[in-house]
């Protein structure tokens, strides 16, 4: 377990019958890219300010390095972090803001110049040292905040939505560029967002967090191909939810009955006839074909309700069997209008069964 | 077309030349009773009835340090103004603290309490005032005038602190902990700078209004504590306009010092603000 950067374990915090965070265990691993993602109100920034200090668990300890900080003041913490609102200082120039935890620890003036000399061409920003934050670009100063969290080598980064409050385009931009960095550096980063393609694009794992709880930790690949539940599966990616129940098992496949259609999916372990499954189908994973092409397993008739054009793909929403409504997308090679009757083949199903209620 | 340019021309122009006229009106309206008293302030012989006066003297000048006994005066005036300042300053820190950070309830009646003096009549709040003080026998003490004077100073002061303690950001003192610094490192390098800006501000409006301030100062004081307003009034009722006015003349000059002092150190409406939302 040496490999283990940062630590939850049991943190619990309540403000007063809400829980924040409902007995997070979670361990970052050095190096690693780690998201906290979900909804606001999902706890993620309940954590990371757990993780600053800022505020002080209920229950549960915090371990960095090793080390329990739980009660280890913010400043001792020899954090990195980047601000939503950049949380630059306003009376400082770029220069002085980059070099504050440096003259915090009294580094010599050579010294901090020249670190913060190299934090700024990290970031690109050489140029802009004697320039104040509200002279700056919301990009550039979020630049400066990286540098800011950068430049006394901290073992820990944490972002808390560094890129919400800038526009579409350079926020994408900034996601490359603030993986490169890490990467670059190696560091260990915590980063807190509630966009889920920001989560995809940077993560080497994401914890995906609903309600205080986790929900799901994962590579993006395993969190977007495989979500153990259906609140992932919803917020990750766009999804349909088909409800039915198993009518019969055969082997490592089962027929479940779903709006009057029998689809043959993979077997549950749990699940023998009568249970009542959901079944999970992104909408890419739908193969749309001519009302003429041959019929087979898992092939039903539908008609096209709406057609939306996307550009690259086109986003219809389809009716099938009694009263099943469906989202698909699929290249713009083959069209339907709307109302055209249409084919529709599930080459991949996922399921869980469902409690009852 | 373009005669309906021309026309339109024209129009802007008429109208640019009508708001000028009106508004160097306006200034001169304003500035007259100051020219005036400036000038009788220097003018010999000159009763009126001429455009500028027959002969130009500072004798007058010389008769209202002498006679209205200024220097005293002023000492008396800087002394009531520095102690209302620093009382005002003291409660705006604290109030401004209160009222900009955090939520309490009751805070608007509150805040509307605070600014009554403000708002009412000075003379009906400044018989008030007279009326304790003199069960607290206040009346012709420095403490007393400038405590007087902190009734309309104090608002003021609250007003502008806390604007500039609202403005200072939760996450920017955040940062600045999560960057290492502890609670007295960020309190010098951090929130003190941010809100030096308010706190003069608030400092300058205290004095500015406890300088000026006649009403209340009518009321409380007594031989000892004469100030310059109540001073040039009381001149007044010697009827000897040209060292009133001489007196007048010399009141303005620490306001005008002032005025040159913010005009230059900063934009007066960054210092009313401190760096809210930069």
């Amino acid at each position: 377990m040496t490999d283990v950067m940062i630590e939850f374990r049991d943190v619990c915090k309540r403000y007063g019958t809400l829980v924040a965070n409902d007995h997070l265990s979670l361990a970052i691993r050095k190096g690693e890219l780690m998201t906290l993602l979900g909804p606001s109100g999902c706890g993620k920034t309940t954590a990371l300010r757990c993780l600053t200090g800022y505020i002080r668990p209920d229950e549960g300890r915090i371990f960095i390095d090793g080390q329990d900080i739980t009660g280890v003041p913010t400043h001792q913490r020899e954090l990195g972090m980047v601000f939503q609102n950049f949380a630059l200082f306003p009376h400082m120039t770029v220069q002085d803001n980059v070099g504050f935890p440096l003259m915090i620890r009294n580094l010599s003036k050579a010294e901090r110049a020249q670190r913060v000399a190299q934090a700024l061409r990290l970031v690109r920003l050489e140029d802009y040292e004697s320039h104040y934050p509200r002279q700056l670009s919301g990009g550039q100063q979020q630049r400066v905040g990286l540098a800011r969290a950068l430049v006394y080598r901290p073992k820990v980064l944490l972002l808390d939505e560094p890129l919400s409050n800038l526009d579409a385009k350079l926020r994408e931009e900034m996601r490359f560029e603030i993986k490169e960095v890490v990467t670059r550096l190696g560091i260990t980063a915590v980063y807190v967002t509630h966009d889920q393609a920001e989560a995809l694009a940077l993560s080497d794992r994401v914890a995906i967090m609903n309600r205080g709880r986790l929900e799901q930790v994962g590579t993006p690949e395993e969190i977007y191909e495989h979500p153990q539940s259906r609140f992932v599966a919803e917020f990750i990616g766009l999804s349909n939810f088909l409800e039915g129940y198993v009518q019969a098992v055969d082997g490592d496949t089962m027929v479940v009955s779903v709006g009057g259609l029998q689809m043959r999916i993979p077997a549950l372990a749990e699940a023998g006839p009568g249970q009542r499954v959901l079944l999970f189908l992104r909408p890419n994973e739908v193969e749309l074909l001519r009302p003429d092409d041959p019929g087979g397993a898992n092939v039903f008739d539908a008609r096209v309700e709406k057609v939306t054009y996307l550009g690259d793909t086109l986003d219809y929403r389809l009716t099938f069997g009694q009263g099943l409504t469906l989202r698909v997308q699929s290249d713009a090679q083959r069209r339907f209008g709307q109302g055209a009757p249409v084919r529709l083949r599930f080459p991949r199903v996922r399921s869980w069964a469902m409690t009852s209620g | 077309m373009r005669l309906v340019r021309a026309y339109g021309r024209a129009m802007w122009d008429a109208r640019l030349i009508l708001a000028y006229t009106l508004l160097v009106s306006l200034s001169l309206f304003i500035l007259a009773p100051f020219l005036m008293i400036a000038l009788r302030s220097v003018g010999k012989g000159w009763f009126g009835r001429l455009w500028l006066p027959p002969q130009l003297t500072l004798d007058w000048y010389r008769w209202a340090v002498e006679v209205g006994n200024i220097p005293e005066v002023m000492k008396n005036t800087l002394i009531i103004g520095v102690i209302a300042v620093a009382v005002s300053t003291v409660i705006g820190i604290f109030a401004g603290w209160a009222f900009g950070r955090r939520q309490m309830p009751g805070k608007e009646v509150l805040m509307a309490i605070i600014l009554l003096p403000r708002m009412i009549p000075p003379i009906t709040y400044a018989l008030g005032v007279a009326q304790i003080f003199y069960t607290l026998e206040l009346v012709d003490t420095y403490l007393g005038v400038a405590l007087a004077h902190v009734s309309v100073c104090a608002p003021y002061a609250i007003l502008v602190l806390s604007a500039t303690f609202e403005g200072l950001d939760e996450r920017v003192l955040e940062a600045a902990g999560v960057c290492g610094a502890n609670t007295v490192k960020r309190f010098f390098y951090v929130v003190l700078p941010l809100i030096m800006p308010g706190i003069l501000a608030s400092m300058i409006f205290s004095f500015t209004h406890s300088y000026n301030e006649f009403t209340l100062t009518l009321l409380t004081y007594g031989p000892h504590t004469v100030t310059l307003p109540v001073r040039t009034y009381l001149a007044v009722g010697d009827g000897y306009w040209e060292i009133t006015s001489a007196m007048a003349m010399l009141m303005v000059v620490p306001s005008l010092l002032i005025l040159a002092v913010i005009q230059r150190r900063a934009k007066p409406e960054k210092l009313v603000g401190g760096f809210k939302g930069v």
